[in-house]
């Protein structure tokens, strides 16, 4: 039994709960608050990782599973049934290199994007910071990822391709593909709650999307006209950079990686506020 | 705000609205229309209505109303849940509210997994939640089971230990939600007896409760709500009394179909007591007494009165059916006798009915035209009490006792 007074010394901090608002002045306050439930978003994250696995034959490997499979598909499609450039290396580790981040996004919006919903027992009953729900399963997302990674790096040592000191983009690239990320996973989780509609049209949109993004094809196979609107596309800057200085040892592409930048920039804190207003009521609808 | 205050409710209004699905008219369009807010119809209603109240550090207390008068709402705002659509709320210090028992457990996962799970979703850090760890699991009895899924525990050892949880919390504000009616009546007894040392020891106590006796007991002050607002704030003796006395003939929501007939009143008596009670316990001798005004003749009818739970079931219906009556113009009244009140302590809504043998519509339908809050009397274990008699019969010697 802990002594009670142990709360009582120094100054106790105020917490004003008013009228739902789109409040940019509040964002430290939020910040401060999420940081307060810090614990909480690893433990969360901990736990969908241990549950996803904890009555699962296969454990662990299923975060494999899925890009692997992918990979083997795709290769057995576009190099064996028809030829598609892969800007001169194997087609198999070209077009795992993108299908690695392709699925940290996909994989990791699709379970964010419900992550809401699926605890409307908890949103109704605790208060916690709520974008901890979504962020927790953005985290178990980058999790797969550094596992999945490690199949990545056997398929260039089996390929002999030896990455140079470009290889250090990767840190900015992905961060700015988990900015992506996470704006869209606030933003579209908090819709969620009013329209189902979003989850349901999910596994859609992103296959469109997947093939509207240089995964399966490079961006150099894009005619020329089109790769202005291509550019447009957040992830296009992600996955074409992330293969560019994993596997061709080449300098990013500018112009790409600063529209994600740009792109994360403005998204971010918009959707931030925008589910921190929308967490205001939640629990009167969902 | 002051500071001795630890909780500051200023101007405090909630408003509901419920979409009618049917009136925005059905398909894509009207879905479309509902989705942009334009064209759907809403009904409005405030759950709760500018409320203010302080309360002060170390203070205990405790709100009562009637179902829908708010409660719940104020609660849920207290606590963050959800945020108030007028007024403001300022609490100091860290806050924890049990709404339920054992929130967020998962049921894959051990006892040990879940009290990382559930006490971090209640605002603990990891640290504190390994240095109370033992003193959890002891609390609520179950160190043999505490690596075993939760799923294959009792329901009992799933309360204790959701309980023992929240029990070892350290917040500034405690806010507690009936929760002490969970588990058997010995554990009951440790979580009131827990509360009260977290009282004793200084931490500010807002519980909301049916329990009128257990309001009692942990609550020094009690806010009475009704219909949204608070209408009595002061000492809990006195709080329960007009809470007690306010139960009165509430007529706002008929369904019946015939003006000739209405039903005016709906009160309860303890046997040989000449003033109507709205609070009985469990075994009371009572008289229910139905009132009408009938302005013409109506040939033969019947009458219920229904006594709905909490949770809106249906638990119990006194009713004439069998028997039908007679109900000549004028002024009556309908008697029922209850030797022995076999309903369980609860707070129930009673609906009033009157139906003619003609036609199956009832002609008057009261829907909660009053309450009744059943106290803790005979000693009941299970759904309802059952009135009985009771002796030992020796096969030996032929004498009995009787109770």
């Amino acid at each position: 039994m802990s002594d009670p007074s142990q709360n009582k010394s120094g100054p106790k901090r105020v917490r004003t709960i008013g009228p739902a608002s789109f409040a940019p002045g509040q964002v430290g306050n939020y910040l401060s608050r999420l940081f307060e439930y810090g614990d909480l978003l690893l433990t969360l994250t901990h736990h969908r990782i241990r549950v996803r696995y904890k009555q699962s034959a296969l454990g662990l490997a299923w975060a494999l599973l899925q890009p692997l499979s992918l990979m083997l598909i795709y290769t057995v499609i576009f190099s064996v049934v028809t030829r598609i450039p892969s800007d001169g290396t194997p087609y198999a580790v070209f077009v795992y290199a993108a299908l690695l981040p392709w699925t940290l996004f996909s994989t990791g919006l699709t379970s964010a994007v419900g992550g809401l919903v699926s605890h409307t027992h908890l949103i109704t009953k605790v208060y916690f910071p709520r974008e901890i729900l979504p962020l927790s399963y953005v985290l178990a997302a980058i999790f797969d990822f550094l596992t999945a990674s490690l199949v990545l790096a056997a398929m260039m040592a089996y390929y002999g391709i030896v990455p140079s000191v470009h290889i250090f983009w990767t840190i900015p690239i992905l961060g700015l593909g988990v900015c992506v990320l996470t704006s869209l996973s606030l933003m579209l989780s908090a819709m969620q709650v009013w329209v189902r509609d979003i989850g349901i049209a999910m596994p859609l949109v992103l296959q469109l999307w997947m093939f509207a993004t240089p995964v399966v094809y490079p961006l150099s196979a894009v005619p020329q006209w089109l790769r202005g609107y291509y550019i447009l596309n957040p992830m296009t800057g992600v996955i074409e950079n992330f293969r560019r200085v994993v596997l061709q040892n080449t300098a990013p592409d500018m112009p790409s990686l600063l529209a994600s930048a740009l792109f994360s920039v403005l998204m971010l804190p918009v959707a931030y506020l925008y589910f921190k207003q929308r967490e205001a009521t939640m629990a009167d609808v969902i | 705000m002051d500071a001795n205050v630890d909780l500051a409710v200023n101007k405090v209004s909630k408003r509901y609205r419920i979409a009618h699905e049917q009136a925005a008219g059905g398909g894509l369009a009207g879905r479309l229309r509902q989705m942009f807010g334009g064209g759907a119809k809403q009904e409005e209603f405030w759950a709760v209505r500018e409320v203010s109240f302080n309360v002060h550090s170390g203070e205990s207390v405790g709100i009562i109303g009637h179902n829908g008068a708010g409660k719940s709402t104020i609660l849920k705002m207290l606590s963050g849940i959800t945020t108030p659509t007028e007024g403001s709320i300022q609490v100091r210090g860290r806050l924890t509210a049990l709404l339920e028992v054992g929130s967020g457990f998962h049921p894959e996962l051990t006892g040990r997994e879940n009290i990382f799970l559930s006490g971090s979703i209640l605002g603990m850090r990891r640290r504190e939640i390994h240095s109370k760890l033992d003193g959890i699991i002891d609390f609520a009895g179950v160190r043999d089971f505490i690596d075993v899924p939760v799923k294959r525990y009792s329901s009992g050892m799933y309360v204790r230990l959701g309980f023992s949880i929240a029990a070892h919390l350290h917040p500034d504000v405690l806010l507690l939600d009936e929760v002490l009616a969970v588990g058997d009546m010995a554990f009951q007894q440790k979580c009131q007896q827990r509360i009260l040392e977290l009282r004793d020891q200084g931490m500010t106590v807002v519980f909301i409760s049916h329990d009128l006796q257990a309001v009692e007991r942990v609550c020094t002050r009690t806010l009475v709500f009704d219909h949204g607002r608070i209408v009595f704030d002061g000492n809990t003796r006195d709080a329960i009394t007009h809470y007690n006395s306010s139960g009165r003939f509430n007529a706002s929501d008929r369904k019946g179909v015939s003006d000739k007939v209405r039903i005016q009143s709906v009160e309860f008596f303890e046997e040989g007591q000449p003033q109507p009670v709205n609070h009985l316990c469990t075994g009371d001798a009572v008289r229910a007494r139905l009132g009408f005004q009938c302005d013409e003749a109506l040939g033969r009818v019947f009458a219920e009165l229904y006594f709905v739970g909490p949770d809106g079931q249906l638990q119990c219906t006194l009713s004439t059916r069998e028997k039908l009556f007679d109900l000549p113009a004028g002024r009556h009244h309908l008697e029922f006798v209850l030797p022995q009140l076999a309903l369980r302590p609860d707070l129930y809504r009673l609906d009033a009915v009157v139906t003619s043998e003609r036609s199956p519509d009832p002609l008057e339908w009261l829907v909660g035209c009053a309450s009744l809050q059943v106290n803790p009397g005979r000693y009941l274990s299970g759904v309802f009490f059952h009135p009985n008699q009771w002796s030992v019969i020796s096969a030996d010697a032929p004498v009995s006792f009787r109770r």
